[in-house]
C-alpha cells in the first residue's frame, strides 16, 4: 500500500506544504488554549461554502481529504472505486454537546434536527463523501489511541482484497471546552505551551486538533511518497527490524510515557513531532505524514523540542539523509503498542 | 489458490424480541411485538420503543447498558460456537455502535454547564467503554479490535471488516456484530427529524409513519473453516460476501435512485460468487420511514425481481441503530438454518409505489443464500451475503 497524496490541516495552516514548513521551521508557541485550527485563514472558501452547515470537525476532515486528493493528482475517474476510512478518537463531541444544550435550553421536543444530524459519529466522513462525490465504501472507526493505526491496517486489507482501488484514510479530532475540562482533570497541561516528548515522566500535554488524510493505492501512481509496509496493532512482531528513524507519538497524554523509551533500540535516531500539532489521540497521522515526507525528500526533520534527559539519539537537525525505512510508534495507557512501518518507494 | 471459507459458528441475539435466539424465534413465530413507552429515562415524548427486559444481574454494568447488552450476546455466541478458551487462537473483535461512542451523558453535561465542574464517573465509563476494546479485554482476545461508528450500518460493516481480517490473515476467529442501548439523546434526535412513529412501526406498509427505536446486541462468531473444522465444528453456515458503498448524496436521506445500495449489493454478490437468483430471501433494513422503505424496496425489486422473499425484522426489535446489522445478520443466519422466516411485523397494506412487498406470514425458505442490508445516515449502504452449505 502506497501513500500517493497527503492533506493536512492543523494550527499552522492547510496543506502538506504547511506541515512540511512546520517540520522545517520548528516549534512555535501556540495560542493560549492550544494548537487549534482557525478556519477563517483558509483562503479558498469554495468547499467551506459547499458544507456551510457542517461542524468544525467535518470541515477539517473535508478540507484535509480534498487536499490529499488534489495532492495525489489522481483524476476524477476514480471516484466510484475510491473509499473513505475516517478514524477519530472523540468524534463529533463538540456538536453533541451543542445538541445537549438544545435539550437543556429548549426541551426535548424543540431540538435542532440539523444539530442532531451533525452529531452522528459518521457525519464527517459523510461530508467528505458528498462534498468530493466519492461513492466507494465510507467508514468511520474509533479506537481511542489506536484509531488511526486500526484504520490503516484495515485499509491495507481492503486494497489487497480489491474492495476498492484507492482509499482516503484519515484522522480527525477537534478540541472543545468540555474535552479541555476533562484533560485538565486527568492530565497535566504545560503552562509554557511546550510538549516535551522525551521527558517521559512526568508528562505535560497541550491540546491539539486537526485532520490528516492520505490517498492510498496499491500502484505507485500519483504523487507517491512512500510505501506502508506493515501496520501492527496491540504488539509489534517486527520490533527487531532495523529502521533508519523512529518517530514516537509521545505527547503528554499518558501520565507516564516511559513505555516509549523501552520501545527504542539504541543507535536508531528518534524524532517526535507532537510539539508541532499538539496532544491528540489520533496524532499518529501527523507522524505518518512526517515519515512520508522524510522518505520522499530524503530529509531528516529536526525534532522540534529537544529536551533530552535520558540521552537518546535524537534527530537534531534538518538535513539531507539516506532514509530507507521509518517506524512510527504509538503507546496507549495499557502499555500496548501500535506500530506503522514505512519504506522508500 | 483456494480462497479461505469463513464459517459462522456462533450466534448471539439480545433484543426486545428475546434475550436469546430461541426466545427470539418463538417471539417471531407468535408475532408478538414487545413495544412500550420508554422507562429507562424520563421523557415527555411518547413514541413507543422496543426496550430489552430482564438483563441478568451478572451482566449489569452501572451506566454502561450497551456493554451489558453486548456481553450477553457475546457470551451466547461464544457458547454457541463452543469457545470457552480463546488463548490458543488469534481472535479479533469488531463491533458496531452509536451510543457507546459518544460522551453524551446529559447529567454530566448539565453539571459542567451549571457549575463548571462535573464528576468524572461518566467520563471514566466512556474512556474505558470503547465497545470492541472492552469486549476484547473481557474475553482476552489479542487480535485486532475495532469499534465501527458508521451509524445504522455499523453492525453490518463490522461483520464485513471481520471478513476482511480473516481473509487477510490478521486473525483466525472474529467476534463481530453490533450493540446499542436506548438513550435519551438519539430518542430526542430522531423525534426532531420527524421520523419516529407515534404508534408501532410498519415497514414497507403504505401507511408507514416512521420508525420505533429499539436496543439490543447481535453478535456472530466467524472463523476460518480450517480452524473451525480442526476444533470439531460441523457448522454449515458461512459469511460469503460483503459490500459497502456510499451514496455521496445527503447527511440523512438515502439517494432516491439507491445508487449506493445497488452497488453494495452487487459487490456483496460478486464476493460471494453468486447471482441475484441464487438468493433465497433478503432481511431488509426496512425501518418503516417513507424514504428508506421506498428506496430500498425499489432497489431490491430491481435487483432480485418482484417475487423476492423479503422481510424487515424491525417490527419485532425496533431500529436498534448500531446493533441492527448484527441482530439482522443473526436473524438471517437463523432463517437459513431453520428454513423459515417470520412475517414482516407491521406490514398490512401494499404500497403501490414499491414494486415488491414483504412476506405477510411465516414463510418456508429453501435456498442456499440470504442477504441482510443496512442503510445508514451519511449515505453509507452495506450488504452481507450469508450462505448455508447444503448436504453436509
Amino acid at each position: 500500500m502506497n501513500v500517493l497524496g497527503i492533506g493536512t490541516i492543523f494550527s499552522r495552516g492547510l496543506g502538506i506544504a504547511a506541515w512540511e514548513e512546520a517540520l522545517r521551521t520548528g516549534w512555535q508557541k501556540p495560542a493560549d488554549t492550544g494548537y487549534l485550527v482557525n478556519l477563517d485563514t483558509v483562503a479558498d472558501r469554495t468547499l467551506l461554502k459547499k458544507i456551510r452547515r457542517a461542524d468544525k470537525l467535518s470541515k477539517m476532515a473535508v478540507l484535509a481529504a480534498a487536499d490529499a486528493l488534489a495532492d495525489s493528482g489522481i483524476g476524477e475517474g476514480v471516484r466510484k472505486s475510491l473509499g473513505i476510512i475516517l478514524a477519530t478518537a472523540f468524534g463529533a463531541h463538540v456538536i453533541t454537546f451543542s445538541f445537549l444544550d438544545d435539550v437543556l435550553d429548549y426541551g426535548e421536543a424543540n431540538v435542532s434536527p440539523t444539530t442532531f444530524s451533525n452529531s452522528v459519529h459518521n457525519a464527517a466522513a459523510s461530508y467528505v463523501s458528498s462534498a468530493l462525490d466519492i461513492q466507494g465504501p465510507t467508514l468511520t472507526v474509533t479506537q481511542f489511541r489506536f484509531s488511526f493505526q486500526a484504520a490503516l491496517q484495515l485499509a491495507k486489507c481492503w486494497l489487497e482484497q480489491g474492495r476498492c482501488d484507492y482509499l482516503l484514510v484519515g484522522a480527525v479530532d477537534q478540541y472543545g471546552d468540555v474535552l479541555g475540562y476533562v484533560s485538565d482533570q486527568k492530565l497535566t497541561t504545560a503552562q509554557d505551551g511546550v510538549i516535551r516528548p522525551f521527558t517521559f515522566t512526568p508528562t505535560c500535554q497541550v491540546p491539539g486538533e486537526g485532520a490528516v488524510f492520505f490517498l492510498m493505492g496499491n500502484e505507485p501512481a500519483g504523487n507517491g511518497y512512500c510505501v506502508v509496509e506493515a501496520v501492527h496493532v496491540n504488539g509489534d512482531p517486527d520490533q527487531d527490524k532495523r529502521v533508519d528513524v523512529n518517530i514516537i507519538d509521545a505527547d503528554g497524554m499518558l501520565p507516564d510515557e516511559s513505555v516509549y523509551r523501552a520501545s527504542l533500540a539504541p543507535g536508531i535516531p528518534v524524532a517526535a513531532y507532537a510539539p508541532l500539532y499538539g496532544s491528540m489521540m489520533t496524532g499518529s497521522a501527523f507522524n505518518l505524514a512526517a515519515a512520508a515526507l522524510m522518505l520522499k525528500h530524503q530529509t531528516h526533520y529536526a525534532t522540534p523540542v529537544q529536551d533530552n534527559p535520558h540521552g537518546l539519539l535524537l534527530v537534531r537537525e534538518t538535513r539531507p539523509a539516506d532514509i530507507r525505512s521509518v517506524r512510527c510508534i504509538s503507546c496507549n495507557c495499557h502499555g500496548e503498542k501500535a506500530v506503522m512501518y514505512m519504506g522508500k518507494l | 489458490m483456494k480462497e479461505t471459507k469463513i464459517l459462522i459458528t456462533g450466534l448471539g441475539a439480545v433484543s426486545a424480541a428475546g434475550t436469546g435466539l430461541a426466545e427470539t424465534l418463538a417471539t417471531f413465530e407468535n408475532r408478538k411485538r414487545n413495544a412500550d413507552t420508554v422507562s429507562l429515562f424520563a421523557t415527555a415524548l411518547t413514541n413507543p420503543v422496543f426496550q430489552v427486559q430482564g438483563i441478568p444481574s451478572e451482566y449489569h454494568l452501572d451506566g454502561r447498558r450497551t456493554l451489558s447488552l453486548a456481553l450477553m450476546a457475546v457470551d451466547q455466541a461464544l457458547d454457541d460456537a463452543g469457545l470457552s478458551d480463546l488463548s490458543t487462537f488469534r481472535v479479533g473483535v469488531c463491533m458496531g455502535t452509536t451510543v457507546a461512542s459518544q460522551l453524551n451523558d446529559l447529567e454530566f453535561y448539565r453539571s459542567y454547564r451549571e457549575r463548571g465542574t462535573a464528576p468524572m464517573t461518566s467520563v471514566d465509563r466512556f474512556l474505558k467503554g470503547n465497545l470492541a476494546e472492552y469486549i476484547a479485554r473481557r474475553i482476552n482476545a489479542r487480535g485486532p479490535a475495532l469499534t465501527v461508528v458508521n451509524a445504522c450500518s455499523s453492525g453490518t460493516d463490522a461483520l464485513g471488516i471481520g471478513l476482511s481480517w480473516l481473509k487477510g490473515d490478521l486473525c483466525d476467529i472474529v467476534i463481530a456484530g453490533g450493540a446499542d442501548e436506548l438513550n435519551h439523546v438519539p430518542y430526542c434526535g430522531f423525534a426532531s427529524l420527524g421520523i419516529m412513529n407515534p404508534a408501532l412501526c410498519a415497514p414497507f406498509d403504505r401507511n408507514r409513519k416512521g420508525l420505533n427505536l429499539g436496543e439490543g446486541a447481535g453478535v456472530l462468531v466467524i472463523e476460518k473453516e480450517a480452524v473451525a473444522r480442526q476444533r470439531g465444528k460441523a457448522e454449515d453456515l458461512f459469511l460469503a460476501g460483503y459490500g459497502s458503498m456510499g451514496d455521496a448524496y445527503h447527511l440523512t436521506a438515502p439517494s432516491p435512485d439507491g445508487v449506493g445500495l445497488k452497488a453494495s449489493l452487487r459487490a456483496a454478490l460478486d464476493e460471494a460468487g453468486i447471482a441475484p437468483e441464487d438468493v433465497s430471501f433478503v432481511n431488509a433494513h426496512g425501518t418503516g420511514t417513507l424514504d428508506n422503505d421506498l428506496v430500498e424496496g425499489k432497489v431490491l425489486a430491481e435487483t432480485f425481481g418482484p417475487h423476492l422473499n423479503m422481510l424487515s425484522t424491525k417490527g419485532f426489535t425496533g431500529h436498534t441503530l448500531g446493533a441492527a446489522g448484527g441482530l439482522e445478520a443473526v436473524f438471517t443466519a437463523a432463517g437459513l438454518r431453520e428454513g423459515w422466516i417470520p412475517a414482516s411485523a407491521g406490514f398490512e397494506n401494499r404500497d403501490e409505489a414499491i414494486p415488491l412487498a414483504p412476506v405477510r406470514e411465516k414463510t418456508t425458505v429453501t435456498g442456499r443464500y440470504a442477504i441482510s442490508t443496512s442503510l445508514a445516515f451519511g449515505g453509507n449502504n452495506a450488504a452481507i451475503v450469508i450462505g448455508r452449505e447444503v448436504g453436509r
